[in-house]
């Protein structure tokens, strides 16, 4: 009985992870990044709804976040404060060099980089920006640590 | 009727699971062709189910300002009412309500219900985007109801002149009236209605255009916005039963004529496809969204002539 | 109704949609992606280094030599190295599954070093680079790199102007 209860939890997991709705988060991008993710969210040509994902308007309904921007300073406390509203389980995956290790703003004061001394971050999909062939990938990666963690 | 027979239609059929099983295949088949029409893949027919599946595995939160029990109470409130309101509906040839249930007037209630609940929802959340959503909500509602009335009571009037009496808001007794005198779709003088009729879905269903309250680019899905998990997925399975209520109760008031048995079944199911096609997502493809006043004034200019047009046409004829 | 016309075009000409997450995907020719460094051409000039906005490449001296790291997940793919690298030793390929958890991310680097030697004329320490192709008429045969490589930066000066005595300044 307990093994029915397991196999058919594994398959309502399996299941879940084909409805990965995304969420996005601007830690003071220079808004290529951005562009990058609407044009991934948004033209047929790429079309992530074949993947089940879409994009959100609220931190509470989202699974995987996809994180943009240096983190900066003037922005920190609210991409903190935005980030604990998504429940778990969530995935982070930071978009562009950015958030990974602050790129080109490296070693500025106002900003934050890199960013996981702060966020857990997940996946990296480095470019500046990186192309949406790219960043599906990345969302790829991140439903495959998703579902660990369901 | 047997003292099972109540439990069995709001649970089973044509309520609770059957109509919960169709509203979302329903939702799948549209999100599919939207995209088709949009030159996209679309999403498995499926999805909905798995959007469903994936809510239950995440964690409900409570923001710190709700009102808790309000706030984790209005969705299944809604559901609820939903799922009561499936077992309303007449399918022609298939199910016939008992007289308590399928009363229109009942239902007219019962289809206000979600739009309230969204309105409780988005008030206790505690939300500023909640409080928009609830105002426009408020204001949406307002400005449906009125032609969905006037449409309601034509067809009553047209129901009840032919019986002899004033007017009848059983629906079983409206779909025997066409059964006999054939369907509303047909007659000239129900046009009008039929066509106020259309311009109430994509308000009640909140789609485009008409999904001002819940603009994710506006408002952050208004009401919605502090729920998620569990909750979240309670509120997709009354909207999920809510278009399986609406879309039937269309097909009852204006186009019942169906076979009996198994065939009256798929007849049904047809209809809903056509219907939600024509009147969802072709709808919901080719518009933008609208300003709460735009569709405040469109509410209260064409719907609400067309349908009291209807209504006096009834009267005088 | 323009629209009705649109949507039976939509639907008549089906999707246009990529294969991509399910199938291959189209690269343009010229994408700037994933570096790759050849260190038997490097030189050791270090204009990567100046010119890297980000400050992705960096060269540390060592005991051991000149050590080249370059790190992807701080490049920002301008290709500004791959222009001023005077031996094409630092090219992009365009190679753009970059993608990777976190658990990899310093995997995502290149690590080079470039060893001292001695040199094979006069026993200085110097560092085995290739020599500096600008300006060398005619060029560097393969032979004659490998030669230089051993050399100290005097001696390969004067190794120079032996190999080419007309461009050698006179008096």
């Amino acid at each position: 009985m307990t093994r029915f209860i397991q196999t058919l939890t594994d398959q309502a997991k399996r299941l879940a992870t084909r409805s990965p709705w995304i969420y996005r988060i601007n830690a003071g991008s220079c808004n290529g990044c951005d562009v990058e993710c609407a044009t991934t969210a948004c033209i047929p040509r790429y079309d992530v709804e074949r993947l089940g994902c879409q994009y959100c308007g609220s931190p509470r309904h989202a699974d995987i976040v996809l994180i943009t921007g240096p983190l900066t300073a003037r922005i920190k406390d609210d991409v903190l404060r935005v980030f604990a509203e998504i429940p778990e389980p969530k995935v982070t995956v930071a978009v562009g060099v950015c958030p990974i290790s602050g790129g080109i703003f490296r070693e500025s004061y106002a900003v934050h980089a890199p960013m996981n001394q702060f966020i857990p971050i997940d996946v990296n999909v480095p470019g500046c920006p990186p192309r949406p062939q790219a960043i599906i990938e990345g969302v790829a990666e991140a439903i495959a640590i998703w579902r660990a963690r369901l | 009727m047997q003292p099972y027979a109540y439990p069995l239609a709001v649970l089973l059929f044509p309520g609770g699971l059957f109509a919960l099983v169709l509203g979302l295949a329903l939702k799948g088949v549209d999100r599919r062709l939207a995209a088709r029409l949009q030159r996209r893949v679309g999403p498995p027919l499926a999805q909905p189910f798995f959007d469903l599946v994936k809510l239950a595995f995440k964690r409900t939160m409570v923001p710190d300002i709700a009102s808790q029990p309000v706030f984790l109470g209005a969705p299944l409130v809604g559901a609820a009412t939903m799922m009561l309101a499936a077992a309303m509906v007449p399918i022609a040839g298939v199910y016939t309500p008992d007289p308590a249930l399928g009363n229109l007037l009942v239902l007219l209630y019962l289809l206000a219900i979600p739009a309230v609940v969204l309105m409780i929802a988005g008030s206790a959340s505690g939300s500023p985007f909640g409080a928009i959503g609830f105002s426009r909500e408020m204001a949406l509602m307002l400005a449906y109801e009125g032609p969905l009335v006037l449409v309601v009571a034509a067809i009553a009037v047209r129901v009840g002149h032919g019986q002899g009496g004033w007017a009848s808001f059983s629906l079983t007794e409206i779909v025997a009236y066409q059964a006999r005198h054939g369907a509303f779709l047909f007659d000239p003088v129900m046009w009008p209605a039929l066509l106020a009729f259309l311009a109430f879905y994509p308000a009640n269903l909140g789609i485009i255009p008409f999904d001002i309250p819940e603009a994710e680019t506006e408002v952050l899905e208004g009401p919605l916005l502090e729920y998620s998990g569990p909750a979240l997925g309670l509120f997709k399975v009354m909207s999920a039963l809510k278009s399986v209520v609406v879309l039937s109760l269309g097909i009852a008031l204006f186009f019942p004529t169906a076979p009996s048995g198994v065939a009256g079944l798929a007849v049904q199911l047809c209809k809903l496809l056509l219907l939600m096609l024509v009147g969802v997502t072709l709808v919901r493809v080719s518009c933008g969204r609208m300003r709460i006043d735009q569709a405040f004034r469109f509410f209260l200019k064409w719907p609400l002539a067309l349908s009291l047009a209807s209504l006096v046409a009834v009267v005088v004829i | 109704m323009n629209i009705l016309k649109l949507f039976y075009r939509n639907l008549t000409q089906g999707p246009s949609t990529v294969a991509f997450p399910f199938g291959p995907a189209w690269t343009p020719p010229k994408l700037r992606g994933r570096i790759r460094f050849d260190l038997p051409a490097c030189t050791g000039c270090r204009a990567c280094e100046q010119v890297c906005a980000p400050g992705a490449i960096r060269f540390d001296k060592t005991p051991e030599g000149l050590r080249f790291m370059m790190w992807h997940n701080s490049c920002v793919f301008c290709g500004l190295c791959n222009f001023y690298c005077p031996t094409d030793a630092i090219v992009q390929s365009d190679d753009w599954h970059l993608a990777h958890p976190t658990a990899r991310m310093y995997e995502m680097a290149i690590r080079e070093l470039i060893p001292y030697t001695a040199c094979s004329a006069c026993g200085t320490k110097t560092l085995a680079s290739a020599p500096n192709p600008v300006g060398v008429e005619p060029p560097f045969s393969a032979e004659e790199i490998e030669q230089f490589r051993h050399l100290c930066p005097g001696c390969r000066k004067k190794a120079l102007e032996e190999r080419t005595p007309n461009h050698a300044p006179t008096e």
